[in-house]
């Protein structure tokens, strides 16, 4: 671990994270989510799916990033792109995606200058913008995929929280109680992480109909608190 | 048990299909039943744990091919109880695809893994749906893991594996349904050359399609019109297509809510 995961994970980092319930927002609305025992079991369906194939695009992403040459390495990035399209069918859910990558890239450029940021789309889907800032800094696919799966609970604990008025500490206990399991995933992810210049097919692709209904339900609200 | 089915379908004179090769082993005939249309008979019991059933579809330019079974498929599970049953489905359309199993019931106990490849050429036509039910009547449900693949030109399309089930871990309640349908349909994207300028960049700059294969797919935004959603139901839009999603405890209402977004107030998807 390095300190430059602690900055990617950190949810003070300016990238827009904040904006976005990861579908806790509609997930109240519908009742699901209630209390803290509902949201966990919310977060470990989210960390399980939507998780899973953001660590597995991240860690893809940062070990595109150092292993393709610099010419390689847009075609690289756009055929994750590709696969990321193919895992997230919903509109919505591409949109709050790629709202998110271009808040990561925008402060991932500053941050951590390297010649692999101008190989991203102007919107890349966050979870390869993030394997993209994590080889930027430094580090690694493992760390890129840790990142990954810990956002992909961490901002919608805090957004349940601050929706249900839930005690700040029972939640970040919630929360902390899932590292183990974040970093079980992750375990279970590296494997499929293809090597240099094959073919990305056998990446996460685990999907929630659930979370895809989640999210166009809310995307059509007009009174939400949360982009998505 | 293995069990491999091989059918490749031709255009044949006048328009017709031809079913230059069809073979079966295993656990599974091939019948031809119509003009385009084959049937998978089951000749044994289950799937059981354990069983791996490879079936390939080749589907040539101008050709058709329907692909049905004739009865629900039961997954049992094997004696010493840990081994999932197999059903892997590859299927390479240049011509048109149709392939509507009946519904796969997996028994308590049981874990059965579904696997679809397509591979669309530019031309290529497919409508698949599945339906499955967890559990027979007054019976634990079982687990049932669904991947689907499907590429045009080798760009996916779409790629999902849907987990339900005892041990699946996106399936805790309140939301932990018994009955699950998904149907697909993908036809050939009439519009390759109006790429609007939302498209993503790098999917431009760096070309991963022959010229014949048409644009890279666009990113609508929330506001897509190709979306449907119902109570435990969704449709989402595909590129040349949709993939609708319902959920629930009884197949059959599942099933029908699947069909009612599929064509939301009758308008031709």
């Amino acid at each position: 671990m390095t300190a430059a995961l602690l900055t990617l994970a950190d949810s003070r980092l300016p990238a827009g994270g904040h904006a976005h319930s990861g579908g806790v927002e509609q997930a109240v609305a519908a009742g699901l989510v209630h209390d803290l025992a509902s949201l966990t079991a919310f977060l470990r369906r989210r960390l399980t799916t939507a998780g899973a194939v953001a660590a597995g695009l991240a860690a893809a992403a940062c070990d595109a990033v150092r292993s393709a040459s610099d010419r390689h390495r847009p075609g690289a990035l756009a055929r994750l792109e590709a696969e990321a399209d193919a895992r997230t069918p919903s509109p919505a859910l591409r949109a709050a995606s790629r709202q998110q990558g271009r808040g990561l890239v925008r402060v991932g450029r500053r941050a951590w200058p390297h010649p692999a940021w101008d190989a991203l789309p102007d919107r890349p889907h966050h979870a390869v913008a993030l394997g993209v800032a994590a080889a930027a800094a430094g580090s690694g696919p493992r760390d890129a995929a840790s990142a990954a799966a810990y956002l992909s609970v961490s901002g919608p604990a805090t957004a349940a929280q601050r929706l249900l008025a839930l005690d700040p500490i029972a939640v970040a206990a919630a929360t902390a109680h899932l590292a183990a399991e974040v970093d079980a995933l992750v375990g279970q992810v590296l494997p499929a992480v293809p090597d240099g210049g094959s073919v990305p097919d056998r990446l996460p692709a685990s999907a929630d109909p659930l979370l895809d209904l989640l999210a166009e339900v809310h995307a059509s609200r007009k009174d939400r608190f949360f982009a998505s | 048990m293995r069990t491999a089915v091989e059918v490749v379908a031709r255009r044949g004179p006048g328009g017709t299909t031809v079913l230059p090769v069809v073979r079966s082993s295993g656990q599974l005939a091939v019948r031809r039943t119509g003009p385009v249309t084959v049937h998978l008979v089951a000749t044994a019991f289950g799937p059981l744990g354990g069983d791996d059933a490879q079936v390939r579809l080749v589907v040539e330019g101008g050709a058709s091919l329907r692909v049905r079974t004739v009865a629900a498929a039961v997954a049992l599970p094997a004696r010493d109880g840990a081994r999932p049953s197999l059903q892997r489905i590859t299927a390479e359309v240049a011509g048109t695809l149709d392939l509507q199993p009946e519904p796969t019931v997996v028994a308590a106990g049981a874990h059965h893994r579904a696997e679809l490849r397509v591979a669309l050429a530019p031309d290529g036509e497919l409508l698949v749906a599945e339906q499955v039910l967890l559990g027979r009547a007054g019976e634990r449900p079982g687990r049932w893991t669904g991947t689907t693949r499907i590429e045009r030109c080798g760009r996916p399309v779409l790629h999902t594996t849907v987990d339900l089930g005892p041990g699946a871990p996106a399936w805790p309640t309140p939301v932990a349904p018994r009955a699950y349908a998904s149907t697909a349909h993908i036809a050939p994207d009439d519009a390759p050359d109006d790429a609007p300028d939302d498209a993503p960049a790098g999917a431009r700059a760096a070309p991963l399609l022959a010229p014949s294969c048409g644009a890279a797919p666009t990113d609508r935004g929330a506001a897509s019109p190709g979306v449907v959603t119902g109570a435990d139901a969704v449709r989402l839009p595909l590129p040349g297509g949709w993939v609708a999603t319902a959920w629930g405890s009884e197949l059959h209402r599942v099933v029908a809510a699947a069909v009612a977004i599929e064509r939301p107030g009758g308008v031709p998807a």
